[in-house]
């Protein structure tokens, strides 16, 4: 089969004008294609109205647009549409499950397991829900190359463990926790599954029913959409049964001073005006990156970063974290006589952009012993090897100045 | 206790002006940084505690300040050399001043006059802000 070409710089507006950046803070933000700008910019100028609301053609129109979101949503994740709820991004989405589901359901003695890998924003929700409820919260350690410890989280799961939330893709190091063995050693006790695809959804393709998760979390603007919009997939049993987290405007069924009564699932945890120009550029992005051929894409990440370790080995005294085969296209960096934070520094003046620190992931960094950090290289479909020649050579040079 | 260094000529605060504004574009200027840094005394392993560790910057900060008399005498390191070279600039900037000089001092109008002016956009601000409220508060 002939594979389609790789999208290039010249779709993406900020890319294109900013020919001399080497863009390689994807895992933070990914640049956004013309399309996904244009869906936005048409929506305003044409159809701009409050979305469930109002008598009039715009409404409906604006309605229409933010239901087939939905579906695109839906079809992108192979799950079905009123299993879609929007939030405001991986973070919201997960703090939604904490709280509604967390909430309602943990009792005092109850074990939420999660692995070493994961973000704050899969940490600390349930922290703050474990505080409530007197749950109690079990990290799953890590092997020596970044992979989760699965002997150790067999013996973590047991009678009291509820929730299993585990990163589809780390963001810090870019390895892959093997999910079908994860999901299914939780269903043998009954736990939920949470998955974080906040890194995972721009490189891998997801399909949640074949997946037998619970729970599945992204962001728009780390698949090439906007900011501001996110998307929470649940198992419609489960969020049937989950009470609402926000009061206000279309989460309810009927309202009166005497009791209110709430709307089915998705709408009950989507109180307020939703981002609904936001979800049709999400849209846009989803459909998009659909068109693409994933396989070719999947397979020029794996190039550039195979080109990328292999430059690596050639420098003295630098390391990749993480190196457990199953990994995405993320190297995290650290230097054995240098700090990463000099190393950006040296990097940004020649227009290269890379993430230092911690990457929101201090019990990692912690188990690591990575009191410094790391330098984190996150790639997306539009770099290229000239990028990683441009990184290898400034980091080169960089290395020596820093002796 | 350890001795606390003297800083040398060539970090007091007119040579270091000097050195820096001959210093033209970032590169120039972060290979000056990283050549400051070789030259600000190192602070010993045991100084180095978190009583001492500035919070909120980008690498490890430690900055310890002792009054001479009336005037404040200032010792500093980081993990970072960019940031010690910075915190050389701290040290010659306060270092001699008494109480009323350090109060109105504006470091980031010398940074600003020194083309370092990107130490202090908002997200890297935060640490330096961080380290002048501990010398203003010494």
């Amino acid at each position: 089969m002939d594979h389609l070409p790789l999208p290039d710089r010249a779709s993406f507006p900020l890319l294109a004008t900013n020919p001399e950046l080497v863009w390689l803070d994807n895992a933070a933000t990914t640049q956004k294609p013309r399309v996904v700008l244009d869906a936005e910019r048409r929506f305003y100028e044409e159809s701009n109205a409050n979305v469930h609301r109002g008598g009039h053609r715009l409404g409906h129109a604006a309605t229409e647009a933010y239901e087939a979101a939905r579906k695109t949503v839906a079809r992108f994740i192979n799950a079905r549409p009123e299993e879609i709820v929007f939030t405001r991004g991986a973070t919201e989405a997960i703090n939604l499950v904490a709280y509604s589901w967390g909430g309602s359901q943990l009792k005092a003695g109850d074990e939420v397991l999660l692995s070493t890998l994961e973000h704050h924003a899969n940490i600390v929700p349930w922290q703050l829900v474990a505080q409530r409820t007197g749950a109690v919260i079990k990290p799953i350690p890590l092997q020596e190359d970044g992979q989760i410890d699965m002997t150790a989280f067999c013996t973590l799961l047991g009678p009291r463990t509820r929730m299993v939330a585990v990163s589809q893709m780390s963001n810090a190091l870019g390895v892959c926790p093997p999910l079908a063995q994860l999901i299914a050693a939780a269903r043998s006790v009954n736990a939920l599954v949470l998955v974080d695809g906040a890194q995972g959804v721009a490189h891998q393709s997801v399909d949640v029913s074949a997946l037998g998760a619970d729970f599945y979390v992204f962001s728009g603007h780390k698949v090439f959409g906007p900011t501001g919009i996110g998307v929470l997939w649940g198992r419609t049993e489960i969020l049937d049964a989950m009470p609402p987290w926000q009061g206000g405007g279309e989460m309810i069924e009927r309202v009166s001073f005497d009791g209110t009564t709430f709307a089915p699932a998705p709408r009950r945890f989507e109180a307020g005006t939703p981002a609904f120009a936001q979800t049709v550029g999400l849209a846009a992005a989803l459909d998009w990156l659909a068109a693409q051929d994933r396989i070719a894409i999947a397979q020029h990440e794996t190039a550039l970063y195979q080109q990328l370790a292999e430059g690596i080995r050639y420098l003295d005294g630098v390391r990749i974290v993480g190196t457990a085969p199953e990994k995405g296209p993320i190297a995290s960096l650290v230097f054995g006589r240098a700090h990463p934070y000099d190393v950006a520094q040296f990097l940004d003046e020649r227009d290269i952009a890379v993430r230092v620190g911690s990457h929101c992931a201090g019990p990692l960094m912690q188990s690591l012993g990575l009191s410094q950090g790391t330098l984190r290289v996150s790639l997306a479909l539009y770099n290229t090897q000239s990028d990683i020649d441009r990184l290898l050579a400034a980091l080169q040079d960089t290395l020596e100045l820093l002796q | 206790m350890s001795t606390w260094p003297d800083l040398p000529e060539s970090l007091s605060l007119p040579t270091l002006s000097t050195r820096l504004e001959a210093a033209h574009g970032w590169e120039a200027k972060n290979r000056l940084l990283v050549q400051l840094a070789r030259e600000l005394p190192p602070m010993p392993d045991e100084l180095k505690t978190g009583e001492h560790r500035v919070a909120g910057c980008e690498a490890q900060v430690w900055l310890l300040t002792r009054w001479q008399g009336n005037h404040l005498q200032l010792w500093a390191d980081s993990d970072s050399r960019i940031v010690k070279g910075l915190l050389a600039l701290v040290c010659a900037a306060y270092a001699q001043r008494n109480k009323e000089e350090i109060a109105t001092f504006d470091f980031g109008e010398l940074l600003q006059t020194l083309g370092l002016q990107r130490f202090l956009s908002s997200s890297r601000a935060s640490g330096l802000a961080a380290m002048v409220k501990v010398i203003r508060n010494a």
